[in-house]
């Protein structure tokens, strides 16, 4: 239990250091994404760490659905405009979606990698 | 107060897309406690705020992958920036052919993205996080579908760039598929997804002034 709160009090002095580079260096990136990035050089240059961050990050990653829950019940509360357009989204995503893979499976093969 | 309740409530689902069935649950919950979104949502304040370790905690996974990278570096970095610029831009594009609102565009651009990281970046462009949200669970939803034709088809069997491309284009619900065909699927899917993520991240608000007058 201890463990989880040290992870986690990592976590957040992690997106602190983020939100301050990024104040700072007035980047344009989510102050988390940066602390993200900040955790994985730490990370890479200290594995030792990793055990004090994994049960909370496991607990969080596995849970992420949960977290997203607020922000997606307001498509329910979407203003008419935008509702009336939602099959022509969904066939945007579904068009992207595939044309993004097949694009990237192009590339690959393209890059001629060698299977193994 | 039962609105606190219904939160907590909703949130207990193990089933394999709670956000799926889950919603809509809320939704009609919502109505019949005549609740209203703002209180919803602020009601949410903590679930809310746990995004931003969420997203930082990213980087263990992250980095227990990092030493499969090497060997593929070159080929991984330029399929990476092709495949992430693709995906966003192919959303705007054919959003403008199909006549979108502005606003909806910009809600769309970042759907390849994991949603932590889609939030913020979508807050940032001026979209409507709400529709992201779905936006992201469809796009991963729909990545998920699509890949066995396109690894059929393009004939790619080579499990690290399945990974990969799944990671990039259907992030964390790419992922977990990716971890059913093997773990090191899974290993790239989850470097497509957090490299996709920063790449995004930094190339989408340059962009989208460009392609959005």
């Amino acid at each position: 239990m201890i463990k989880l709160a040290i992870g986690l009090l990592g976590l957040c002095i992690f997106q602190g250091l983020g939100e301050l580079v990024v104040r700072l260096l007035a980047i344009d990136l989510p102050g988390a994404l940066l602390g993200m990035i900040l955790l994985l050089i730490t990370l890479v240059v200290r594995p030792a760490l990793r055990d004090w961050l994994e049960g909370t990050s496991g607990h969080l990653i596995t849970n992420l659905s949960l977290l997203f829950m607020p922000a997606s019940v307001g498509v329910f509360f979407l203003n008419r405009d935008i509702l009336l357009q939602f099959p022509a989204i969904v066939v945007v995503l579904i068009g992207s979606t595939g044309l993004a893979m097949a694009f990237m499976a192009w590339v690959v093969l393209r890059s001629g990698v060698k299977r193994d | 107060m039962i609105g606190l309740w219904v939160y907590r409530r909703s949130g207990r689902n193990t089933l394999l897309h709670p956000l799926l069935i889950g919603t809509p649950l809320i939704f009609i919950a919502m109505i019949t406690l005549q609740l209203d979104f703002e209180s919803y949502y602020e009601g949410n304040g903590l679930l809310r705020w746990l995004l931003g370790p969420a997203t930082v905690a990213l980087a263990i996974p992250l980095a227990q992958q990092m030493h499969q990278v090497p060997a593929l570096f070159k080929p991984l970095l330029v399929t990476l920036f092709l495949g992430g610029f693709f995906a966003a831009l192919s959303a705007l594009l054919l959003g403008k052919l199909v006549a979108l609102d502005q606003q909806v565009l910009l809600s769309l651009a970042a759907k390849s993205v994991t949603t932590p990281i889609a939030l913020g970046l979508t807050q940032k462009l001026g979209g409507l996080t709400s529709l992201i949200t779905v936006a992201v669970l469809l796009t991963g939803i729909i990545g998920v579908l699509l890949a066995p034709m396109v690894f059929r088809m393009s004939k790619i069997d080579d499990d690290r760039w399945q990974g990969f491309i799944l990671g990039v284009t259907a992030h964390a619900i790419g992922t977990a598929k990716a971890f059913e065909i093997s773990p090191r699927c899974g290993a790239f899917s989850t470097l497509g997804m957090g490299l996709n993520g920063i790449w995004t991240s930094v190339f989408l608000p340059l962009s989208v002034s460009f392609f959005l007058p």
